[in-house]
């Protein structure tokens, strides 16, 4: 198949790669020259823009930052899709905004995917996302087949911006808990007591969770060199907190777990890894 | 001197009076011309356009509801740049967001206009006596220019600081009524469920540390359950969403602007947003009674 791709930052890269690796030809375009090169050695076509993509794939996968940059890079591919083209975007971004996209796209009558992926760097790389994506159910027969060589978990959540619902729904939950983690990592160092211990046996408890495997193993060895960029579940917290405050819905926890985010961020510490919220609390 | 006046809602409306009532020559444009009907009778020139009061007018005030109605009323295509002269004045009394305020101020130096940010506290009633607080950011010279007029809108004038300070200080001034307003229902209805009653609580506290305005006013209207708006929650909500947007920006904790603003989520949630800010109280004692 003809799959047009952009965005390959430190998700992307391996994600088209394991698309390439599966047998279709791959129709690229970056904004920094270079970044997409390792693909052409093996196939790809190098694509002069956006449009140029859009006019070579029956479906084009981005994998870009900020709603910002989705809602541009879809003005300018969409008078080029063909009907009944799909548009699967992996980014994260406002549920609002995918739901905005969805609807210009059905007026040319290109589909739109919000399929944002759970995961990190080693999800991508292993091919072992969870995938949670919002779109026409019908959709299914055609994004399934792509999907399963991305990853795991494959969840079709509901209609247009249900993925990014259910992203929101993950950050707000993951971050929370490696909150909680850092939390407790404090109250058993403060009182002289080894962290390293404490997860241990509280792995094998109900508290046991791959949050405190994971994150709580980084607490224990210190080690804060990013998995995942604190900045970007930073961001992540002010969608979903935007989202909550339009909608009426208090979030007290995450409101609280975003506060935490600010100090981290204040501390200038947005390339660690989020463990590093221990750190904010030993300060 | 000739003065424009955009935004002529609950607040704006007395502001722009007040200016006619002092013998200063009104331009208005209004979406809505039902907005203008108050002003026949004061010799006020209605305009086309926001374009057209700035042709007309030395300094354009602005009453609108966020920042994207700012920025359209200022930089649209049928805006103040279309038609302001070099040395115009734009006076932004909306509530936005500090950065929003900075970026409107440099395009709008960048045609010549001077812009002050001189958002207000004191509600409806602090507009209709002409007793706002006002907070001013830009330049002292335009600030001092300004000052007569403001001195017909408010009883405290202040220059904050440079371009954006007005809306810093507004920031802050929702942040300390937020969660004043919070404090003083949590306290209440903790005293009620102990058994206590929150009239006598009050009374005792007003004569120490724990005295406030926010006690005092605010306290006094949830005595009396009287939820009627003095100032609407959804507004207090819209404002403490710019507080946290700036912390989020700024790389700052602020856990109990965070706490109050989930708690004004959940007023707006329940379907209390038209309510004045006091309805914090009706929402702490649902929330945490049996059904």
């Amino acid at each position: 198949m003809n799959i047009g791709f952009i965005g390959f930052g430190t998700m992307g890269r391996p994600m088209a790669e394991h698309l390439q690796r599966a047998g279709h030809t791959l129709h690229v375009w970056s904004r920094r020259p270079g970044v997409a090169d390792f693909l052409l050695a093996q196939g790809a076509v190098r694509c002069e823009s956006p449009a140029a993509v859009a006019r070579a794939s029956e479906i084009v996968c981005t994998n870009v930052t900020a709603s910002t940059d989705v809602a541009t890079l879809a003005a300018a591919m969409r008078d080029s899709l063909a009907r009944d083209a799909i548009h699967v975007d992996f980014s994260t971004i406002a549920p609002s905004a995918a739901r905005d996209i969805a609807a210009r796209h059905a007026e040319r009558g290109v589909h739109f995917v919000d399929a944002p992926v759970s995961g990190g760097g080693v999800g991508a790389r292993n091919a072992t996302l969870a995938i949670m994506w919002g779109g026409a159910p019908l959709l299914a027969p055609r994004l399934e087949p792509l999907f399963r060589v991305l990853g795991q978990t494959v969840v079709h959540v509901g209609a247009a911006g249900a993925g990014q619902v259910a992203k929101a729904c993950n950050q707000m939950v993951m971050v929370s808990a490696i909150a909680a983690c850092a939390e407790a990592a404090r109250l058993a160092q403060a009182s002289g007591v080894d962290f390293g211990k404490v997860r241990e046996a509280m792995l094998g408890g109900s508290a046991g969770s791959r949050v405190l495997d994971v994150f709580g193993g980084r607490m224990v060895r210190r080690d804060f060199a990013a998995g995942v960029e604190a900045r970007l579940h930073h961001k992540d917290f002010a969608l979903l907190l935007d989202e909550a405050a339009r909608l009426g819905a208090p979030l007290a926890v995450a409101a609280q777990v975003g506060q935490l985010l600010n100090a981290l961020m204040g501390r200038g510490w947005g390339g660690s890894d989020t463990a590093r919220l221990l750190e904010v609390l030993e300060s | 001197m000739n003065v424009g006046f955009i935004g002529l809602g609950l607040m704006g409306r007395p502001m722009a009076l007040h200016l006619a009532a002092a013998g200063h020559a009104l331009h208005l444009w209004a979406r809505r011309a039902a907005s203008l009907a108050p002003f026949k009778d004061v010799g006020a020139c209605t305009h086309a356009s926001a374009a057209a009061v700035a042709q007309h007018a030395d300094v354009v005030f602005t009453m609108v509801a966020d920042a994207a109605d700012v920025e359209a009323v200022c930089l649209g295509a049928d805006g103040i740049v279309a038609g302001a002269r070099p040395g115009c004045i734009v006076v932004d009394m909306s509530t936005i967001n500090p950065n929003a305020a900075r970026a409107i101020g440099v395009r709008l130096a960048e045609r010549g206009i001077d812009f002050l940010d001189a958002p207000v506290s004191g509600g409806e009633i602090g507009a209709i006596n002409a007793a706002l607080t006002i907070m001013v950011g830009g330049k002292p010279e335009v600030f001092e220019r300004i000052r007569p007029l403001f001195e017909k809108l408010g009883k405290s004038v202040t220059l904050i600081g440079g371009s954006g300070a007005g809306q810093v200080a507004k920031a802050c001034n929702q942040i300390l009524t937020g969660v004043g307003v919070a404090a003083v229902a949590e306290a209440f209805n903790f005293a009620a469920k102990s058994g206590v009653d929150p009239a006598r609580v009050r009374e005792a506290l007003l004569g120490g540390f724990a005295y406030s305005r926010i006690l005092e006013n605010h306290g006094s209207r949830m005595l009396d359950r009287n939820f009627k708006p003095g100032f609407k929650a959804w507004m207090h909500q819209k404002d403490l969403r710019i507080v946290m947007e700036e912390a989020h920006r700024l790389g700052l904790m602020l856990p109990a602007a965070a706490a109050t603003a989930q708690l004004f989520n959940a007023i707006v949630g329940a379907g209390m947003g038209e309510e004045d800010s006091v309805a914090a109280l009706k929402l702490l004692e649902k929330i945490s009674s049996p059904e």
